[in-house]
């Protein structure tokens, strides 16, 4: 892949002034939108996703329930202005694959078990495009999925990390998407230290591989303190504690 | 996919008989009178990466439109003219009665009466729209996700893709040896009038201004009407029932006052947009 | 009287560590106790649990419920009891074992948006809930303001022997009937001690996870802050009987011991 231009300058410092190891500015708001069961508005980077879950509830149609289970089911979509040049609102392979992984990744938090012959709708929905979506929009539909009250094992954070100007490096923005070496999303849940979603889209020596990963899953654990953040101000406000009744 | 989902809200009759009540007294169940709108809020340039966007809500509905500008045909029989294109999507994300899926009929009527209200009012002036005549033009997209949705998505929509596109930065196109170049400047999109809509719902013998979802579900039928500095400029009647003429009339008063108190609004906004 | 430890919990938080049993809402990995919903978790001489605080409603055998007639068919009324399944309830249930579709009319009963109380007579992972409305005081609800409230209010909502909704009830003369389920109906003679009662209810909504809340609401009502009286009075009729009240809250107390109101 050749580079028209340098990513990281010659003080260490990448395109948007990051540090190899620094996320994007990341803001989580829990349900924003008044009709969903649970919902999330995440800013991340300049990624701008709403993620709204709805169940459970009941399937339709019929033969599609589990008897033992609840089905889960994911959208992943992109407004037609949340790219540079417009998208097609019709549903893209690329958003049929990324549908699948999310589903894939948030399932193995999730006690699908707790609602048998149910649905749980996951709807991410991304009205502006950064690099990383897909990682933000887990990490939504994690906090959305807490939000609606469904029994969870750990919350599922996610982030990427990759590789630019031959150096691993943390949350991969659009430009070092396009133009670096390597992009790594990851999901992760840090209680349990599972990863969920792991992709890799580009090279990387075999000694990077790790350091790579690693570096991913540190940053999962940063996003996984946001989220813990918003819900727990969403829920409880400034309080961090429940103070006894006074008699 | 076909599926058994129930697609429409049942309205208790405990609800219904609540609503009556309240209507032969002159007032709704969220306290509104019958003439009076939700609050409205209006944001404009939130998606960056858009030519121009806005976000409207309208009490509880919620509506994000965004405009992306580029080149192409013209359309047959318009070859003078730019090309403006309008969708929308109910994403699935705005209540527990949508599906995801292409758009079924009442979201193509809404996107289609939208449109109408855009280009009968002549808001955007299309023939200064045109590279090569005949042969390039602008292709305007204006872009609509309701992202929640409590009635009136008409209005809602329609807010939003009037402050989308009044304030849109028009991207400057040049032709140079025979290829479209994007100058890399801008400049306002050519606007010329405002078409603001006003719906309004009849339940009995009552018309009420900006319906919930709520009062829709309860409502006989509906009239949307878009207005202009002018006068007016498109119309809609939907749903099954019907509507005496008084009561058309009525709606159409409503729509002149509430259209000019939306438009005020909407003005504010090419202000501080300079 | 043992003590009880409380505090604020989101899905994957550590409650506490050794040897606890998990109740409600709770997991157990190696030595620690996990919380899976967001609530307040408790950690008492019995076990580790999380009162959660969202949720969809879950339906449980002797439940009682308000629900709306969402549909019949030829034996049956589907009803929607705001929760991931539909009820049922049988046609049977109402015209008695001598039922025929052909010669009785369903509709003259329940009509599709009418909202009924009844009680859940059978359900599990395998079946959906199914409903009975042969006991005194359930059937078709006839008049009243209908609100929804979060299932998991619902405990909160009627405090610690009733003392929370008997005291809106007082200050306000109004009935509340409240269904497990969420559904909230409150009948008044007059409008404003409905809006005052609607305005209270949303008020525990809002702020179930703070302490002291029933001097709040108490301050919303104006009601002199003294222990409620111990009688609940005479229910109007669509009321559940005092006896089904009690057993109701028993049940919550049992789940609910956020405060010590008195």
């Amino acid at each position: 892949m050749s580079q028209a231009r340098n990513l990281i300058d010659e003080t260490g410092k990448r395109i948007d002034g990051r540090g190899f190891d620094e996320l994007r500015n990341v803001k989580i708001t829990v349900g924003p939108v008044k009709n969903a069961d649970g919902s999330a508005f995440i800013e991340f980077g300049k990624n701008k996703i709403l993620a709204a879950v709805y169940g459970p509830r009941e399937v339709h149609p019929k033969h599609m329930a589990l008897p033992d289970r609840c089905v889960l089911r994911c959208r992943y979509h992109m407004s037609p202005f949340s790219t540079d040049t417009r998208k097609n609102p019709a549903p893209s392979r690329r958003e049929v694959e990324i549908s699948k992984v999310m589903r894939e990744a948030l399932e193995p938090a999730l006690m699908l078990q707790d609602y048998p012959r149910a649905a749980i709708d996951v709807y991410v929905e991304v009205l502006q495009s950064d690099g990383g979506s897909r990682c933000a929009g887990i990490t939504a539909a994690s906090v959305a999925l807490a939000d609606a009250g469904i029994s969870m094992h750990d919350l599922v954070a996610s982030c990427a990390a990759g590789k630019v100007d031959n150096k691993i490096v943390l949350d991969i923005n659009d430009e070092e998407d396009k133009e670096g070496q390597a992009d790594m999303p990851v999901a992760y849940m840090p209680r349990l230290e599972q990863v969920t979603l792991l992709q890799l889209d580009g090279r990387l020596a075999p000694e990077q591989f790790n350091e790579c990963l690693d570096k991913a899953i540190g940053g999962c654990k940063m996003v996984y303190e946001i989220q813990k953040q918003a819900l727990m101000q969403k829920y409880f406000g400034n309080e961090t504690e429940l103070k006894e009744e006074t008699q | 996919m076909s599926s058994s989902k129930r697609s429409t809200i049942i309205v208790e009759h405990l609800r219904k008989q609540q609503m009556w009540d309240a209507l032969s007294r002159g007032k709704r169940l969220d306290g509104r009178d019958f003439s009076e709108t939700r609050q409205l809020v209006i944001e404009t340039d939130i998606i960056k990466k858009a030519n121009g966007s806005a976000r409207v809500k309208l009490g509880d509905t919620e509506v994000i439109a965004g405009v992306k500008v580029e080149t192409g045909e013209p359309f047959e029989g318009l070859e003078n003219k730019g090309a403006l294109i309008l969708s929308a999507e109910v994403l699935p994300t705005a209540s527990p009665y949508i599906e995801p899926g292409p758009p079924d009929e009442e979201v193509v009527e809404l996107a289609r009466v939208v449109d109408r209200g855009v280009r009968e009012s002549e808001m955007i002036d299309l023939e200064k729209l045109v590279l090569v005549p005949g042969k390039i033009v602008y292709t305007i997209f204006v872009d609509c996700s309701i992202l929640n949705a409590d009635g009136n998505l008409f209005d809602a929509t329609s807010y939003a893709t009037v402050a989308a596109l009044l304030t849109a930065k028009l991207p400057i196109f040049e032709m140079q040896d025979q290829k479209v170049v994007d100058s890399g400047n801008t400049q306002p999109m050519p606007v010329t009038s405002m078409p603001v809509s006003i719906t309004a719902a009849r339940i009995g013998d009552h018309v009420l201004i900006d319906p919930s979802a709520e009062e829709e579900a309860c409502m006989d039928s509906r009239i949307t009407i878009t207005t202009t500095d002018e006068g007016f400029c498109a119309t809609q009647k939907g749903h099954t029932g019907s509507f005496m003429p008084d009561q058309i009339k009525k709606a159409a008063e409503a729509a002149t006052i509430k259209g000019k108190e939306v438009r005020a609004r909407l003005k504010e906004l090419l202000v501080n947009n300079g | 009287m043992h003590e009880i430890k409380r505090r604020y919990v989101i899905p994957g938080d550590k409650i506490v560590e050794g040897n606890f049993r998990p109740l409600m809402n709770v997991i157990k990995s190696g030595n620690a106790l996990i919380a899976t919903r967001i609530g307040i978790a408790e950690t008492g001489r019995d076990g580790v649990k999380v009162i959660p605080l969202s949720g969809v409603y879950l339906p449980r055998v002797n439940d009682l419920v308000i629900g709306k007639i969402a549909d019949h068919s030829s034996l049956s009324w589907e009803v929607d009891i705001n929760s991931c399944f539909s009820a049922h309830l049988p046609a049977q249930d109402v015209f008695g074992r001598d039922f025929s579709p052909a010669r009785d009319d369903m509709t003259k009963h329940f009509a599709i948006g009418d909202m009924i109380t009844a009680r859940i007579v059978a359900f599990d992972r395998t079946r959906d809930p199914m409903l009975t409305v042969q006991d005194r005081d359930l059937g078709k609800i006839p008049r009243g303001e209908l609100l929804r409230i979060s299932a998991t209010r619902v405990p909160r909502l009627i405090g610690k022997r009733g003392s929370m909704i008997q005291t809106i009830e007082q200050a306000t003369q109004t009935r509340v009937l409240i269904g497990q389920n969420g559904i909230v109906v409150v009948t008044g003679r007059s409008p404003e001690g409905v809006n005052l009662a609607v305005m209270a209810i949303r008020m525990v909504e809002d702020e179930a996870h703070t302490a002291n809340l029933t001097q709040r609401i108490k301050g919303l009502l104006n009601v002199p802050d003294t222990p409620p009286p111990q009688e609940r009075s005479p229910l109007s009729a669509g009321a559940p009987k005092p006896a089904e009240i009690e057993s109701t809250i028993d049940e919550v107390e049992e789940e609910l011991e956020v405060e010590g109101e008195k």
